[in-house]
């Protein structure tokens, strides 16, 4: 009986070190008054390991996961864009089902939307009325920002139907919406508001992602070409002006010829500054350009950071105030990216490490 | 801290025991001194292996191999439930590091290089070897981390027999088995038949979202962690096993394994999920047939074998949301598979001379709505060894291996090893080896759309390993078995799956890995009195997996830093107490915190503390002249943890099996 004795002494000791603990419910206050920058952080794809950053630039401070850290809860799978709305934060959470309405002070929950398919983009046509772009869908579905509810949806005619279509960027001019439909698609959609029909639509170069409207009222897109292999072409990435009017593409300009695996030149994000007049866009680097000018730029406005390897950025955006520039590297993307603020004239002024996949940049004014 | 104290308390308490069991086995049993138990075979020389013998193995039917791995080694197997992807990992490696072999034939998929263990129901099994790093390449190229074997082997009764198993368990879960065998003289067959299928809705406390309550201007007054069900998380799973072994007049062995899969599981929404929509589905299918012919010629002091399969697999993946959202996926593997092997042993001189030559030609076709891929690869392996015993104390190994992928022919894999007895009394043993390995990209790493890459290169490393081990024990009195061994391994170019700008990922050769550390094991079998029995097994790793490669960019501060995922400390007891035909079972395994960035920062948001598990199983055996029953109650999660094992995906709470058994005695058998 003595070994019994002493084998219960040893499963007591397996019981005692076997509990699991976990702190939850935990909330911070914040009063984020000044203006600053929101990071979405994608996180890695099924993980929910989605995050928010703020970045107050005047005394170069960031706060990392603000959302978890004022709402006791994840903000989910996936954030892939942000869009601020009268002191109202709109995250956009693609693999969550769900745009978060967030007070940009205090980042604490004021609504959501949920039930979306699959969302990338919000944009607001009036207080009551905003839509919501879906990747691997041929939808676009229309919200009611004040109750947060579903109140309909648009259906939009897609070049090909491979993964059900795709539609991603949005710009409204006037009463008209126009679309990128990106995944497997070449299509830009004009939509009238006023009836959320489709009036026209135009196929351009392979998979149109990017999307901006300059003052002259024109639409500046950028196709990234696809990839080897896809099924339906790869074919250089491509700079578009296209006029509203007509859909008609008025300038191209061929950027370099995307790649996988080692590749270092993936054309995206096309920003344009708060004037309207630059264009900016990842390519390598970073790339900036006139919406006047005859031809590209022969160097990149930011180089990428030499080190052993190459900075991949992924994330850019451009203040609307200053026109500083803001550039993420996702580095592995299984860490903390790292953000660097750049000075109009491309001097760096600052940097800071973010979330994990830093994708958009979002400005509270 | 908590782990500290814990892991101190867990020493303190055991090496108190342990004093405390000399005595008594001095003691109360007068044991006189120990003796030496076994003397090694000589085709494991050099070797460090884990085996897991069919009583751990058939423990209950509800168990897949991922569970059996789990509780009985230090391996680190990633899961996020029953009926989910499990993927098992040596020393600090990845998954696709780790070969997995079934009665010879490669059953890593060559699409993805990995074998996901859930798949792989424990009933299935009759014997399991895990061969720890170089140990690996006497049996396969490609195991960086080490190598699973499976196998299956003839019942040793003769004349018909039936084995069935029903189990009942939370969440609607069922369990079936049926085993139906003949055997004689010369022949032996076996039936084996498993199903499992639960809704597997689960109920837990969702901490990483909140519920809201508006009012009526849609402001939020209350919020509150809901209590929800695991989503969409059923699965069916149905296998069948037939085998045929057939021993000729002179001692040859015929044998025919052939295992039919047939899968549909679910795949659960993650706890940030707010869709809700009643026209979700995502799901995954797999049908697969594996096949092997095998023959051995075996006389007294040589064999030679030749084996022959085929594995069919084909793999379904459905995802839409609302009609809206659709991803219909499809991918058919063939591999055709075929083997020689032979051994020589010079008994005088106390050498043996073994090689080996196996083909493997996958053929696959994988596309979804959108792309695809087909390719074609031919993987030739082949090996050579020698294993000399100059004294009876000591042994000496060399092995090489050549392989080719395709139309390229790997650098030479070579194994040195030598081991040697330093103590008779205790049965005490010094072993060491040091070893090259590679492994060549998976075919998804190189052609999959979109995304391969066909520029990759393969991984390659370098492993040294030294141990000790001694075995002591008397006869139906008790056995101890104790081992430890320190490993140290280099991988260069390893390929990690990364986002790109286009939506995709895309593998790339971006890391070093220096991995290292210490595993340790010990099992004691005692007879405790008249009628009882104790039996024991513990194992314990420390496996730091460090990123030494050059910075992917500036500001990259995964240099020098555990990879994320993998625990630096994993460990696991099972201890059975039998009493006559009663036996009960506990089992505990534990891995410490793992890190979810390449960074090792601790994000709120992506904590994986240190796990913690605990099962226990309580079993009667009832026997009566026309049949033996058998009546089993397990409990899982006996401490009704809440934990995710992998961010995002809950893990069920406390729940319980029961399972019922019967062997009808059909007339006279002989063992």
């Amino acid at each position: 009986m003595r070994c019994l004795r002493q084998i219960s002494v040893c499963i007591l000791a397996v019981l005692l070190a076997s509990c699991m603990r976990w702190e939850y419910g935990l909330t911070e206050q914040f009063d984020a008054t000044a203006n600053g920058v929101f990071i979405t952080n994608e996180g890695n794809f099924t993980y929910g390991g989605a995050t928010l950053s703020y970045y107050d630039p005047t005394f170069k401070s960031v706060e990392n996961e603000v959302f978890y850290r004022a709402n006791a809860m994840k903000l989910g799978d996936v954030a892939q864009s942000m869009v601020v709305r009268n002191g109202i934060g709109w995250v956009v959470v693609n693999n969550s089902h769900v745009v978060f309405a967030i007070d940009v002070e205090t980042f604490r929950e004021v609504g959501r939307i949920t039930d979306l398919p699959s969302p990338r983009y919000i944009l607001f046509a009036s207080d009551e009325k905003a839509y919501i772009s879906q990747i691997d869908s041929d939808r676009i579905i229309i919200v009611n920002p004040k109750t947060f509810q579903i109140t309909g949806e648009i259906i939009c005619p897609m070049t090909t139907e491979y993964r059900t279509g795709s539609t991603e960027q949005m710009v409204l001019l006037g009463d008209y919406l126009y679309v990128a439909c990106w995944s497997y698609q070449k299509r830009i959609l004009k939509i009238d508001t006023r009836t959320d029909k489709v009036v026209d639509y135009k196929d351009i170069g392979l998979q149109p992602k990017s999307m901006v409207a300059d003052k002259n009222g024109k639409l500046w897109v950028v196709s990234d070409g696809g990839y080897e292999g896809n099924a339906i072409g790869y074919e250089p990435a491509k700079l578009y002006r296209i006029n509203p009017e007509n859909l008609e593409v008025e300038q191209t300009f061929a950027l370099g010829l995307n790649g996988s695996g080692n590749a270092t030149r993936s054309a995206s994000r096309l920003k344009i500054n708060d004037k309207g007049d630059m264009l900016y866009w990842i390519d390598g680097g970073v790339w900036r350009m006139a919406i006047d000018a005859a031809e590209l730029p022969a160097e990149p406005f930011i180089r990428p950071i030499e080190g052993v390897n190459r900075s991949l950025y992924y994330a850019l955006g451009v203040a609307p105030d200053t026109e500083e520039v803001y550039v993420g590297d996702a580095l592995d993307y299984q860490q903390r990216s790292i953000i660097y603020r750049y000075s109009s004239d491309g001097k760096l002024l600052d940097s800071f490490t973010a979330g994990v996949i830093a994708g958009d940049f979002c400005w509270k004014k | 801290m908590r782990k500290g104290i814990s892991i101190l308390l867990l020493l303190l308490v055991s090496l108190t025991a342990w004093a405390e069991e000399r005595d008594w086995l001095r003691d109360g049993l007068e044991i006189p001194d120990v003796e030496v138990v076994a003397r090694r075979p000589m085709r494991d020389i050099g070797v460090e292996q884990t085996k897991i013998d069919s009583a751990m193995l058939h423990q209950n039917i509800s168990l897949s191999m991922a569970d059996i791995l789990s509780f009985n080694s230090s391996i680190f197997v990633k899961n996020s439930g029953r009926a989910t992807l499990s993927t098992v990992s040596f020393r600090g490696t990845s998954p696709s590091h780790t070969q997995v072999l079934w009665n010879g034939l490669l059953i890593n998929s060559p699409m993805l290089g990995m074998t996901d263990f859930s798949m792989i129901p424990s009933f299935l099994v009759d014997k399991a070897t895990l061969l720890h790093g170089s140990s690996s390449v006497t049996e396969s190229g490609g195991g960086l981390g080490g190598a699973v074997k499976l196998a299956t082997e003839p019942t040793a009764e003769e004349g018909f027999g039936l084995h069935f198993v029903q189990g009942v368990g939370s969440f609607w879960t069922f369990d079936d088995f049926l085993r139906l065998t003949y055997g004689n003289g010369r022949w032996h067959s076996s039936t084996r038949v498993v199903f499992s299928t639960s809704k597997n809705n689960y109920r837990y406390r969702n901490y990483d979202k909140k519920e809201n309550i508006y009012d009526a201007e849609h402001n939020i007054v209350e919020q509150y962690y809901p209590v929800e069900r695991n989503r969409n998380a059923a699965f069916r799973d149905a296998h069948l096993l037939q085998e045929v072994y057939y021993k000729t007049k002179n001692g040859d062995r015929l044998s025919l394994n052939a295992w039919y899969t047939n899968s549909y599981r679910e795949l659960p929404l993650l706890t940030t999920d707010y869709g809700s929509s009643p026209e979700y589905e995502n799901y995954q299918r797999e049908n697969s047939f594996r096949g092997v012919v095998g023959y051995d010629h075996i006389r007294t002091n040589w064999r030679v074998g030749a084996k022959a399969g085929y594995i069919y697999t084909w793999l379904g993946y459905d995802y839409s949301y609302n009609k809206v959202a659709t991803t219909r996926s499809r991918s058919r593997i063939n591999t055709i598979y075929a083997s020689v092997s032979g051994n020589y042993s010079f008994e005088e001189a106390k050498v043996l001379l073994s090689g080996d030559i196996t083909l493997h030609e996958n053929f696959v076709r994988s596309s979804d709505s959108a792309v695809g891929y087909s390719a074609d690869r031919a993987e030739l392996s082949a090996v050579v060894s020698a294993r000399w015993q100059p004294i009876d104390r000591l042994g000496v190994a060399a092995t090489m291996r050549e392989e080719m992928y395709g139309q390229e022919w790997t650098l030479p894999i070579p194994v040195v090893a030598v081991e040697g007895v330093v103590s008779q009394k205790g049965n005490i043993m010094l072993r060491a080896s040091a070893s090259r390995n590679h492994r060549a990209p998976s075919l998804n790493d190189l052609y999959f759309r979109p995304g391969g890459n066909p520029d990759l290169r393969s991984e390659t490393g370098w492993s040294y390993d030294a141990g000790i081990s001694s075995e002591v024990g008397r006869k139906d009195i008790y056995k101890l078995k104790v081992s430890a061994s320190w490993f140290e391994s280099w991988i260069d170019d390893w390929i990690l799956w990364l986002p790109t700008n286009k939506g995709f990922f895309s593998p790339r050769n971006v890391k070093k890995v220096h991995s290292y550390g210490v595993e340790a094991q010990a099992s004691l079998s005692v007879r405790l009195a008249k009628d009882w029995r104790l039996e024991l097994n513990g194992s314990a790793a420390w496996t730091p997996s460090v990123n030494v490669g050059a910075p992917i960019s500036a500001g990259d501060n995964s240099i020098g830093k555990q990879l994320p995922y993998v625990p630096r400390f994993s460990s696991s007891v099972t201890g059975r107490l039998s009493f006559r035909s009663w036996s009960l079972l506990y089992k505990w395994c534990h891995y410490s915190e793992r890190f979810t960035m390449s960074s090792n920062d601790v994000a709120l948001t992506g904590k994986l503390p240190p796990y913690f598990m605990n099962n226990i199983e309580l079993e009667k055996q009832f026997s009566f002249r026309w049949a033996d029953l058998s009546l089993k109650g397990a409990i899982n999660n006996l401490f009704n943890e809440e934990y995710v094992s992998v961010l995002s995906h809950p893990m069920p709470g406390i729940n319980f099996e029961i399972f019922f058994g019967i062997r009808p005695k059909w007339g006279e058998k002989k063992r």
